[in-house]
């Protein structure tokens, strides 16, 4: 059974059809890339599996149960975490705040005892903490933990929102472009960490990104969207050579 | 920190809380005269509208504007129950005082859970204007209903003063914010405030979270609210009018939204910044007025202005500059007003400055906001920690110099 799938999946909004019958599977493993020119419904295919918008028609499965009509906070309680393209960080809250907020979704204690501030909250306040540290580690923002997320460097920001989206312990995760703004070496740096959160941490990836050389280079597998259509599936080298691709990108060496 | 650590310093708070609450009893009451004590107790009330206001607007970001309606709802509800029970049942008047309470809590919480309901849908300036209405209406409701008495209003028995129990619900009520911020609970309620869709795809229960903050504030301004009729025995819909909606709005705006600190500080002072002229009751010449407003002109600007350009790495000189230049601009105010006085029509219009107690208050607000547009103590709490930071900073900054 694959982990998600896509059937047919549309969203119309008013005249503008954003994603149009739009399918595709997603194995747990998986490296996925979702590719296309700007406005070709990438980051709405996003919303429509996270829950922000439901599918005008079609069906969207996670481990054989439909996600569509459920709200965000359920979609990311059985698995599905997302970043975002225009970065949505909690600005005023530190680095490690906000990767505890990602974490806070496993809690166990109620919130009355939060009130009360019980041993058990306690306990479990520091444990958090301890897995959110951890997970800054992977993404090497240690050192900016205390400093508030709307302090941090862009690059710092995208890969915050990464660890953030971790923390709630995702089968699948959805980043929406991660590299935009970085330098090839932080782009060096975000490939390691990807590679990391697939073999170390076992989640299947699905990822948006417009840098070609990084996607050819990352992904396994790769659907191509063209105002709102998916014009081609396959590995790197497929869609690489896919004439509809290179038109869709028409004069861009792809 | 180790756990035993932990609960022994809770034990300890609890307390020292208790001991302050009646402390205060034992010294305010007799000691002090009547208005006095009054005020104090007042204080306590407005301390805990304002930490209970900011556990909805200034943590969980949901801008209401209708805190009056649920003091109102707390006192009315308390003060029907307490009535029909009183003639019956021959308690001893704190145990009224805590069934009070709890009443007033109860109903104020069922309306925090109405008025919670359209922040679901609403944000900003939509959900403040519906606050706000909510307010209004249910004190027109009051005011046309005639058993409660109407615009003349409602007698409430046992009339009962408790300095002690009314600090005691402060206390409680900023333990409960400050407890709930310190636990990873409170981290849902400040991501709701900073990004709602983002808290909701990190798995936050958006819904709960504002209804969760709604019900909770509501409950301790109810709380207070029941004190409040109970301390006055008679309650009227003008006591709950827009204008203590606004005073406490202001005291968390003020005070640093988000601050429980902020909230504590602002609430108790700001209410009482008001009443100071009742209690020394001078007169202002219309020339010192003018010499007072135009210095603290002075002081706003040239605070903003010389801060922005003054570059002093030495903190303590900067501070000494920057003090030196206050006191010397409130000097100068002082003697232009004396002089001022010396011009027969500035030196014969005088006003009393209990009169004008809301414009001083309107002046001081100004001032702050301009200086300090994020309130008071910002995002800022006090704690033995933060102590301790300041006092080693000063300690190497000596070592240094
Ligand atoms: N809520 C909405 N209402 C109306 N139109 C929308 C909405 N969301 C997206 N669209 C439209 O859907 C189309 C696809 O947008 P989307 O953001 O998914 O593009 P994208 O592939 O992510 O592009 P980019 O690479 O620039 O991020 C665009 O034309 C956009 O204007
Ligand atoms: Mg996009």
């Amino acid at each position: 059974m694959p982990l998600l799938c896509l059937k047919d999946a549309t969203i119309k909004f008013g005249g503008l059809t954003a994603v149009n019958k739009v399918c595709f599977d997603i194995e747990k493993g998986d490296l996925f890339g979702l590719i296309g020119p700007n406005g070709a419904g990438k980051t709405t295919c996003f919303n429509l599996i996270t829950g922000v918008y439901e599918p005008t028609s079609g069906d969207i499965d996670f481990l054989g149960t439909r996600i569509c009509g459920m709200a965000p906070n359920k979609i990311a309680e059985i698995g599905i975490c997302r970043t975002f393209q225009n970065i949505r960080l909690f600005g005023t809250l530190s680095a490690l705040e906000n990767v505890m907020v990602g974490a806070y979704l496993r809690h166990k204690t109620s919130l009355l005892g939060g009130f009360m501030l019980t041993p058990a909250v306690i306990k479990e306040t520091a444990e958090l903490r301890k897995k959110a540290m951890e997970l800054l580690s992977v993404v090497n923002l240690t050192d900016v933990a205390n400093s508030r997320a709307c302090d941090l460097s862009y690059g710092k920001q995208r890969r915050l929102e990464i660890a953030r989206a971790m923390a709630t312990d995702p089968k699948l995760i959805l980043l929406d472009e991660p590299a935009a703004g970085m330098n090839p070496y932080e782009k060096d740096e975000l490939r390691s960490v990807v590679f990391k959160i697939r073999d170390d941490y076992e989640k299947t990836v699905l990822l948006i990104e417009h840098d070609m050389k990084f996607v050819m280079g990352l992904c396994e597998k790769i659907v191509v969207l063209d105002h709102g259509e998916e014009i081609a599936y396959g590995d790197p080298s497929e869609i690489r050579n896919n004439p509809k691709v290179i038109e869709a990108y028409l004069g861009e060496p792809v | 920190m180790s756990l035993s650590k932990i609960l022994g310093t809770r034990a300890l708070s609890v307390v020292l809380a208790i001991a302050f609450c009646f402390g205060l009893d034992a010294f305010v009451t007799g000691q002090l005269n009547e208005y006095v004590v009054r005020l104090v107790m007042l204080a306590g009330l407005y301390v805990t509208l304002s930490v209970s206001l900011n556990l909805i607007n200034g943590i969980t970001g949901q801008f209401s504007i209708g805190h009056a309606a649920f003091y109102m709802v707390g006192a009315y509800s308390a003060g029907i129950v307490s009535n029909a029970i009183y003639k019956t049942q021959p308690l001893a008047a704190p145990a009224y005082m805590i069934i009070s309470m709890l009443i007033g809590a109860v109903f104020a919480a069922i309306a925090g859970l109405i008025v919670g309901m359209p922040s679901l849908r609403l944000k900003g300036d939509y959900l403040a204007i519906v606050t706000l209405g909510f307010g209004e209406i249910i004190r027109i409701i009051v005011l046309n209903q005639n058993q409660w008495g109407g615009s003349y209003g409602y007698a409430i028995a046992p009339k009962y003063q408790a300095g002690w129990l009314i600090w005691l619900l402060a206390i409680i009520c900023i333990a409960t914010c400050r407890n709930l911020l310190k636990s990873a609970h409170g981290l849902a309620f400040l991501a709701v405030r900073e990004d709602e869709i983002a808290a909701q795809a990190m798995g936050v229960n958006v819904t709960k979270t504002k209804v969760v903050a709604f019900i909770v504030g509501a409950a301790f301004a109810g709380a207070a609210g029941a004190l409040f009729g109970h301390m006055e025995s008679f309650v009227n819909p003008d006591l709950f009018k827009m204008e203590v909606s606004f005073l406490v709005l202001t005291m968390v705006v003020l005070g640093g939204s988000g601050s429980i600190t902020g909230s504590v500080l602002a609430g108790a002072t700001l209410f009482i910044l008001p009443e100071l002229p009742r209690i020394v009751s001078f007169k202002m010449s219309l020339g010192l007025l003018l010499s007072v407003l135009l210095g603290i002109g002075v002081l706003v600007w040239m605070n903003r202005k010389f801060l922005e350009k003054y570059h002093e790495p030495d903190k303590v000189k900067r501070t000494l500059v920057v003090a030196g230049a206050n006191i010397g601009l409130v000097v100068l105010a002082i003697v232009v007003g004396k002089l001022l006085n010396n011009v027969p029509v500035f030196g014969t219009t005088n006003y009393d400055a209990n009169k004008i107690r809301y414009m001083i208050l309107a002046v001081v607000l100004l001032v702050i906001m301009l200086l300090k547009p994020t309130g008071l103590l910002g995002h800022h709490e006090f704690s033995w920690d933060w102590v301790k930071r300041v006092l080693n900073r000063n300690k190497t900054g000596e070592a240094s110099a």
